[in-house]
């Protein structure tokens, strides 16, 4: 039996599940080899979770768009922005700024979705524009200033301690369990797969395609947003250079996790492994006093790899 | 008698040649349109020769950027490995200054042409979407500036050398813009007089049908990449003396919205198979138009240079998306 | 050169896959100077294979070819089967469509145009205008392609055909030889009148070229062929040479689709339709038109009956099929379905609310080839296989989706391992079966069938037709859309005739059949 299910094949087959988990393995003997502190403290786990939990419920929605078959490169912009948004409007009206915060998200994954659905205008390339516009806007609306918010309860949102973890924590687990169960027990999340696997088939399956695809972008532009809110509630205020550099790394964790860029081929459930070995090798890497801009580089270049190794060929005839 | 036949028949095609080309590129319009609006709203400041010669630079820049990419948005795929080059090209002339003297400008379309190459290769073998492809490594040559520039410890990376180069020895004619010429040149002769044009753009129309046809096709992607890339990397050269012989040392996405843009706003669509460096120079012309009268307005903060630049790339992808409907698409 | 000697022969050709299905068994041609010599047969009968291996896409198993008298190798790819005089015009798939007609009629060739890399533009104008002037061919050779109207696009592509040989050819006395064209399906786009414009431009180029006319339309293939070859499971059945017998359609029609088992399938569910009743019309269709495809299309389709749409390729009967589903929209009109009126920019989710199913023997189309079958089964059944325990959002059951499918593979004998198998390791028909079979427990009002059976065998075909014909007899309405008139007589029982988009007649099935010679 044992040559049937380790053969050849079954190692391509399951490529996009080994490759992951032997990488977070090998990453944390790693890690553990060059930091012998690594994970033996609970503060070092706590600083991991604040490191992460934001980050993962932004890759959760990104990871819904690239398994339609679609990009999305306004995750980090709408991010930003709904920081800003929450940060700005908050000495004035509270935790109300949250739904309003959420509505411009909202709104904008609506622009996002259109443009696709409607104009039929490439994902990147819209998303592109409205990601310079959400840019904008922060700007905008900060003036290009920190807003700094020192109320407790804003802080609290995040980082109010329960069972030894912060909230954040369980903000995070909650949304990464929601999405696991409706991409898979859900018709809406079987349309998702359906649409990344095979769109005219969806279509003359009877599926509003239109519809799956301005809801999915909408969904990742609002988790976009409450990932901006919590990251804002935790570091306690919002500036211009929140969300800048985490395009690629958010791409990467996608990928790493096993999510195939041409559609269909993943899922919500292995973007954790992604974004464990990618915020862990990002922290691994600063321990070791390598330059941020080397560390993207590093990324930049995993993101890459691993595309090239989750595509599956069997279903592109030309690749544009 | 027969003289005079032939030069009536040469102006009646002078003529015809120029409606076709104004019927077939709306981006024409768009620019006698910007000139008059400009030119009515704020004549003392639009219409001064200062403004005319930095319109020049201006649209010397733009084009450079977008002139390269526009033979791979003809196959239907796209490259945006043009800040890469741009960036760290300029890094790499830096560092090698030292070494090799004036000759190191050279490194420009040889590092253009070897991304090119990558890019085309990568694209064509693994099979990987162009875009995120050409994106990463624009990302993974950008950061590679940063960190060179913040690891030798300098602001700039400029190379004073060159200041020979900025002086134009024609007046009014700013000498990037006649840097970018000859790129323009030949970008146009390898799209009009060459087979390659024809077959960018016959795969870009029906990758299969081109196959069938006989034309190796991954064989003239992998080509429409390294031209990218190497015209790229000749045209960095006027962006390069444009800055003050000094490269970009940290990444700005609406510098690459600024070559997409460009492209788009020519009337090249991304679906591929039509248009070609010719529209993209006048969607280059119509982008620097815009923000060059832009911020002639009063009012008008360039802080927030940001939302108007995605806001006219938005304009300009609905407005092309015509070409596109009908097919579902990523 | 008597046109009696032929140019090209192959003898012999036997072709298999996978080192199972053969493709091709034993079959020899030949083709002689200024000839069309048509090769018919069904979809699945080696046509296609036959041509790819003449033009040097395949390799035979074996086999022999001949030349001029002379035996050669078989051609190793399409420009060495250029060198020997041979090219093809493909069915669909060949046309550029952005290109300029002059650059499409040179692409690929360009070489011998072309000095220190730079395009001699007046050169290859002037040589394409003396083309076009030989040829017969008007058309401006500065517009581009897809201006062009589809009769003339194909004539583009049959000049490129010749003047790549031609161009290939010149230096071993390239002039003297006959160029042979294979036309795969050309006129499978075109409408009567610009069939009718190709084929006069065909017989003019005739003088000085052969051609293979590869189709299965048998009246364009009595009109205008000097020879006919039928193909029929691989084998060569019959050869006609009509200049010295005469054939007629029926007998044509007879050897393409004779397969025995075939017919004693037809045999056996042909007599079976059952009479109209009067029931309720399900189905209003009332001066539908869409630009360019149909117009003034009008019938109604009652409870448990099936229409069939019956007319030439690109007559329009897909598009209206296509219409009624939502697929693509038509401009006008009326579609009342069971008494409510449907939107026509109505996408598919819309038609399927109101009743309407679709299934098309394109499995690649409509299949999700990486799911399991259940998967595949359960796409159009959410509302069986789901319950809402909160009562605001469905959850798909696991368990009410496995028996589902089960259920629906028993039904249809699907042979698979499990309901989990991915769906492209069936065979054909088996896929088929999983893309029909989803329809089943939904019970649509109304069935939209496009080549229900194209490319399957007769046990899978049986299968099929089994299962429509109890969907039928539950009172499942249909409208059917094939190449194979056969098919309308087992499952129709009124046959609308179309052409060129407009409702010509309307058959009963016995008087259909009587029409078809069946």
């Amino acid at each position: 039996m044992a040559q049937t299910w380790i053969s050849r094949e079954w190692l391509q087959r399951n490529l996009n599940t080994i490759i992951p988990i032997s990488g977070l393995i090998a990453l944390v003997i790693a890690l553990r080899a060059a930091n012998p502190y690594f994970l033996t403290s609970w503060d070092s786990v706590i600083t991991l979770v604040y490191g992460m939990s934001w980050f993962l419920i932004a890759a959760c929605g990104l990871t819904l768009v690239i398994l339609m078959g679609s990009f999305d490169f306004s995750v980090p912009s709408v991010l930003k922005l709904s920081a800003m948004i929450f940060a700005v409007l908050y000495p004035f009206i509270g935790f109300a700024s949250i739904p309003v915060s959420i509505a411009v998200g909202l709104i904008f994954g609506f622009i996002n979705g259109m443009l696709l659905a409607r104009f039929n205008i490439p994902s990147f390339m819209a998303t592109l524009a409205t990601s310079m516009m959400a840019e904008g806007l922060a700007q905008v609306i900060s003036g290009g200033y920190t807003r700094m918010i020192t109320d407790p309860a804003f802080r609290a949102l995040s980082t109010t301690m329960i069972f030894g973890l912060p909230s954040i924590f369980y903000w995070t687990i909650i949304t990464w369990i929601i999405f696991i169960f409706i991409t898979f027990a859900t018709p809406f999340g079987r349309m998702i797969y359906a649409v990344g696997g095979n769109i005219v088939g969806t279509r003359l399956a009877g599926i509003n395609v239109k519809m799956v695809r301005t809801l999915v972008f909408m969904i990742c532009s609002m988790l976009a947003s409450i990932a901006g809110i919590l990251y804002a509630s935790q570091i306690q205020g919002a500036h211009m250079q929140v969300g800048v550099l985490d395009m690629i790394p958010l791409f990467a964790s996608v990928v790493v996790g096993g999510t195939a860029l041409t559609g269909g081929v993943g899922g919500v459930h292995r973007t954790l492994l992604g974004v464990l070995i990618i915020r862990w090798l990002d922290s691994g890497l600063s321990m070791l006093a390598i330059d941020l801009n080397v560390r993207m580089i590093i990324f930049g270049a995993i993101a890459i790899v691993m595309t090239i190794l989750t595509i599956d060929r069997r279903r592109i005839r030309i690749m544009k | 008698m027969k003289g005079g036949l032939g030069q009536l028949k040469i102006g009646s095609v002078v003529v015809t040649s120029a409606w076709r080309l104004i019927k077939a590129n709306p981006a024409v319009w768009a620019i006698f349109a910007l000139i008059v609006i400009f030119s009515a709203i704020v004549p003392e400041k639009f219409l001064s020769v200062s403004n005319f010669v930095a319109i020049l630079k201006n649209f010397a820049v733009t084009s450079m950027l977008a002139v390269g990419p526009t033979f791979v948005i003809l196959l239907g795929s796209i490259d945006v490995s043009y800040m890469g080059v741009w960036m760290f090209g300029g890094a790499l002339v830096w560092l090698l200054y030292p070494y090799l003297g004036l000759a190191s400008i050279a490194i420009y379309p040889i590092f253009g042409l070897l991304v090119g190459l990558f890019n085309g290769v990568v694209h064509v073998k693994a099979r990987v979407p162009s875009f995120i492809l050409t994106l990463a490594v624009t990302a993974v040559f950008a950061f590679l500036t940063t960190y060179v520039r913040n690891v030798s410890g300098v602001l700039t990376l400029t190379v004073p050398a060159y200041n020979f180069l900025r002086e134009s020895p024609i007046p009014y004619l700013p000498s990037p813009f006649l840097l970018a010429l000859p790129v323009i040149v030949i970008a146009l002769f390898i799209m009009f007089f060459t087979k390659f044009g024809t077959y960018f753009c016959a795969i870009g129309s029906n990758e299969e049908g081109a196959k069938l046809a006989g034309v190796n096709v991954e064989k003239y992607k992998t080509l429409a990449f390294t031209l990218s890339g190497l015209i790229t990397g000749l045209g960095s050269i006027a962006i390069f003396v444009h800055l003050g012989c000094q490269t970009r040392v940290d990444f700005d996405p609406s510098e690459l919205v600024r070559g997409l843009a460009a492209i788009v706003l020519g009337g090249t669509p991304l679906a591929g198979g039509m248009g070609g460096p010719h529209r993209t120079l006048l969607g280059a012309l119509v982008y620097v138009l815009i923000f060059n009268g832009l911020f002639l307005l009063p009012g008008v903060d360039p802080n927030h240079l940001k939302l108007y630049v995605g806001t006219l790339l938005l304009g300009a992808v609905i407005a092309a998306s015509r070409a596109l409907r009908g097919a579902l698409i990523a | 050169m008597s046109a009696a000697n032929p140019i090209m022969e192959v003898k012999n050709v036997s072709k298999t896959f996978d080192r199972v299905v053969t493709a091709l068994d034993n079959v020899s041609i030949e083709v002689r100077g200024n000839e069309i010599v048509s090769v018919v047969g069904e979809n699945g009968a080696g046509k296609s294979t036959l041509m790819k291996i003449l033009v040097g896409v395949y390799q035979p198993d074996s086999g022999e070819m001949y030349y001029l008298g002379r035996r050669v190798p078989f051609p190793k790819d399409p420009l060495d089967a250029l060198r020997r005089g041979i090219s093809i015009v493909y069915q669909e798939r060949g046309v550029i469509p952005h290109l300029k007609v002059y650059q499409f009629l040179f692409l690929g060739l360009e070489e011998k145009f072309t000095k220190l890399g730079r395009l001699q533009l007046g050169k290859i104008i002037g040589l394409a205008k003396s083309v076009f002037e030989e040829l017969g061919l008007e058309c401006d050779l500065t517009s581009s392609i897809y201006e062009l109207p589809p009769s003339t696009q194909k004539m583009v592509e049959i000049a490129r055909a010749i003047l790549s040989i031609k161009l290939m050819m010149v230096g071993d006395g390239g002039s003297e030889i006959t160029p042979i064209i294979i036309l795969d399906e050309p006129t499978a786009p075109l409408s009567l009148e610009e069939r009718d414009e190709l084929f006069n431009y065909l017989l003019n180029l005739k003088k000085s070229n052969s051609f293979i006319f590869v189709s299965h339309i048998i009246p364009e293939v009595m009109k205008f062929s000097d020879r006919i070859y039928v193909l029929r499971d691989g084998r060569v059945v019959a050869h006609h040479d009509l200049s010295s017998e005469k054939v007629t359609e029926d007998q044509l029609f007879r050897e393409i689709v004779g397969r025995e088992s075939y017919y004693d399938l037809w045999a056996k569910y042909v007599y079976g339709v059952g009479e109209v009743r009067e029931r309720r019309a399900i189905l209003s269709v009332r001066n539908l038109a869409k630009k360019g495809y149909f117009e003034n299309v009008s019938f109604d389709l009652h409870e448990g009956e099936c229409i069939g749409l019956f007319g030439p390729a690109g007559c329009g009967k897909s598009e209206i099929a296509k219409a009624l589903y939502g697929e693509i929209s038509a401009d006008n009109g009326k579609i009342i379905v069971d008494g409510k009126e449907a939107k026509l920019k109505g996408e598919p989710y819309v038609r399927i609310k109101m009743g309407i199913g679709y299934f098309s023997g394109e499995t690649g189309k409509e299949l999700f080839l990486f799911w399991p079958i259940k998967k595949n089964l359960s796409i159009v059944n959410f509302e069986k296989v789901t319950k809402k325990p909160l009562k605001i959002a469905s959850v798909i059951s696991f368990k009410a989706e496995s028996s589902l499918a089960e259920k629906i593979m028993k039904k249809l004998r699907i042979r698979a391992p499990s309901v989990e198998a991915e769906c492209y390791s069936l065979s054909g028909g088996n896929k088929q079966k999983v893309s029909v079979g989803k329809w089943l427990e939904k019970n649509p009002k109304i069935l939209v069938l496009e080549d229900p059976t194209i490319g399957i065998d007769v046990g899978a075909r049986e299968e099929i037709y089994e299962v429509l014909l109890e969907m039928k007899r539950n009172g499942t309405a249909m409208i059917l859309v094939s190449d194979d008139p056969k098919e309308y007589t087992i499952l129709c029982d009124k046959i609308i005739s179309v052409r060129n988009g407009i409702v010509q007649a309307v058959y009963t099935n016995e008087e259909f059949r009587r029409l078809m010679g069946l």
